[in-house]
């Protein structure tokens, strides 16, 4: 009897409380998208027509002429595909090397192992806003500003990466590497054919988390890259601000088109997209 | 079964090649970990060393650097510029983390508590999380505007328009809130995956006794969520600590420095004014700053759960 009377009174509780729960998650959900809405239909929008009052969500009439005006004043394909070039490269090669060095750490005894991984795990405390300074000096010394070299190379490791890598392979069985080298599979071939396969979840989940950061990059590419056609996208729509700041229409439109890659990369990979998220949680 | 047994078959045939076999297989684990060793070396490692070694000159890119001792350090304890930059990192960060901590533990509890369409609300919550800096950037400066959609909505319920971006208190309180709308969804995907990670029967335990909502909050979820709620304390602190991006495109540090955040300072001294040492020695404080906050959270925070 006791039992039933506690059981009814938490389900209303639990009716009560999920409804705020659904109201105040509408609302979340509303201040994170509705702003994001805004943008992409003003950029369909007439200049004239930015600022009216009342607030007017569709655009009227549809104005598409934003996109090509945009396009007109500034070469948006060449940004956008250095930007593709340079984020692929990144995260090719991160995913890669990451891998490479995780496995090295979860299946490999040597001398120092330790000690190296300790060497690597520091580098987590250093951000790039730390050590821009001198690490713009070094890429000049290397003769790398204004090339894809400088863009890319100091950002195709981290220990994050190899962190993340190292975990998800220690789980996978050593008899599957024993069993292939007594098959006679080179070291390289083990790794290639059995372990990189098997660690795929992981390396998916990285190659997200390292792709959003690298099409990300604004600060590094503004330091180093000074020659208009290796911009990225981020230093070609932060200029275009400066110059065009007041043609909205135009400056949303490349701004969408510069959400997109990551908007479909994100609504098919939702999955991966979190993972890598929760997983940059385990770095602390 | 057989791929047991390979193992322990070769150990035995070739147990005189045993040394050879395992210092070929430590090469091996030397030769793979070697190209993000010195990948890191080279990018992360050395330019530390480098930036601590730059701020005790005067280096200036064109000539080369002579050693000034302290002078940088003891210029910086002295400049108002300066003093003016520390005090926006510190508001910007004390501004926007703690509302931050409370929105993402709130969403992730709620997101844990519907049954319906919880997929689609942390889809939905999460997007600003990928959209990049810049687009951030553009897009709020958009809202912000004189005649842009704040002050319209805000117009609605009487308040008179507000010019934010060009007063020092409300440019500071804009970009807390475009780092608020960025980084709480994330740190809720970290604590939803923390809650998860809670054993039911805690719950179970704590229903018996007859605990009310609050109380099972206050005595177990936060004591059972403090690794993962320590963890998003030095991480969104880190995260507030290196912000650029926006204040630079939104009022690029104006107006009077109110915005000029430490990254955004360091930046302009190197690559603005070209002081490379004096922009080394801002460097290494940042980072002692970063230190200092994740070691006193983390302090803070054992403490208190003694």
């Amino acid at each position: 009897m006791k039992m039933r009377y506690s059981q009814t009174l938490r389900s209303t509780r639990n009716g009560i409380t999920s409804v705020v729960a659904y109201t105040l998650l509408v609302l979340a959900a509303a201040l994170a998208v509705l702003p994001i809405v805004w943008m992409v239909l003003s950029s369909f929008k007439q200049l004239e027509d930015m600022f009216v009052v009342p607030l007017r969500w569709l655009p009227h009439p549809w104005y598409f002429g934003a996109y090509p005006e945009a396009w007109a004043q500034r070469d948006f394909t060449r940004y956008f595909l250095n930007s593709a070039f340079v984020s692929i490269c990144i995260t090719v090669g991160n995913v890669f090397l990451c891998s490479l060095a995780g496995y090295a750490f979860a299946k490999f005894r040597f001398f120092g192992r330790q000690f190296f991984f300790l060497v690597v795990l520091s580098t987590l405390m250093l951000p790039l806003e730390v050590t821009m300074v001198p690490l713009f000096l070094t890429v000049k010394q290397f003769n790398w500003q204004n090339t894809y070299w400088g863009m890319i190379v100091p950002f195709i490791a981290d220990a994050f990466g190899v962190f993340l890598m190292r975990q998800y392979i220690m789980g996978i069985p050593d008899e599957l590497m024993e069993a292939a080298r007594i098959d006679g599979m080179s070291e390289f071939g083990i790794f290639t054919r059995i372990v990189f396969p098997l660690s795929r979840p992981a390396a998916i989940a990285l190659s997200i988390f390292t792709f959003r950061e690298a099409w990300d990059m604004y600060i590094w590419p503004l330091v180093i890259i000074t020659k208009e056609d290796l911009r990225p996208l981020t230093v070609g729509l932060a200029l275009f601000m400066s110059n065009y700041g007041t043609i909205w229409n135009q400056l949303l439109a490349v701004a969408t088109i510069a959400m997109l890659p990551l908007t479909i990369l994100f609504f098919c990979l939702q999955r991966y997209f979190i993972r890598g998220i929760v997983l940059s949680g385990l770095k602390g | 079964m057989d791929i047991t047994a390979k193992p322990v078959l070769v150990k035995r045939t070739r147990s005189r090649f045993q040394l050879g076999l395992s210092a070929r297989r430590a090469a091996w684990g030397y030769i793979f970990m070697l190209p993000t060793l010195l990948i890191l070396l080279t990018f992360r490692i050395i330019p530390m060393i480098q930036a601590a070694r730059l701020s005790f000159t005067n280096y200036d890119l064109f000539s080369a650097p002579t050693f000034t001792g302290l002078d940088n350090y003891i210029d910086l304890a002295k400049d108002p510029v300066f003093h003016q930059s520390l005090k926006a990192s510190v508001l910007y960060v004390t501004g926007s983390v703690v509302p931050v901590w409370i929105i993402s533990l709130l969403l992730a509890m709620l997101i844990l508590r519907v049954r319906w369409f919880r997929g689609v609300f942390r889809a939905l919550i999460f997007l600003p999380v990928i959209m990049s800096q810049v687009v951030v950037a553009i897009l709020w400066r958009f809202l912000y505007f004189q005649d842009g959609a704040v002050n319209t909505i805000l117009g609605y319920f009487g308040v008179p328009s507000v010019r934010w971006l060009t007063t020092p208190t409300t440019a500071l309180i804009s970009i807390i809130i475009i780092g608020i709308w960025r980084a709480a969804p994330y740190f809720m995907v970290i604590f939803t995956a923390g809650l998860q990670a809670i054993p039911e029967e805690y719950y179970e335990a704590g229903k018996i006794d007859g605990t009310n909502a609050l109380s099972e909050f206050r005595y177990l979820t936060l004591p059972l969520l403090k690794p993962t709620s320590l963890l998003v304390m030095v991480m969104s602190v880190t995260v507030a600590l290196k912000v650029f991006a926006v204040p630079q495109l939104l009022t690029n540090g104006g107006p009077a420095g109110a915005t000029e955040v430490v990254p955004l300072q360091i930046y302009k001294t190197a690559f603005e004014f070209f002081k490379m040492g004096r922009a080394s020695a801002m460097s290494i404080l940042l980072f002692a700053i970063m230190m200092i906050f994740s070691i006193v959270q983390i302090r803070l925070f054992s403490e208190a759960g003694e």
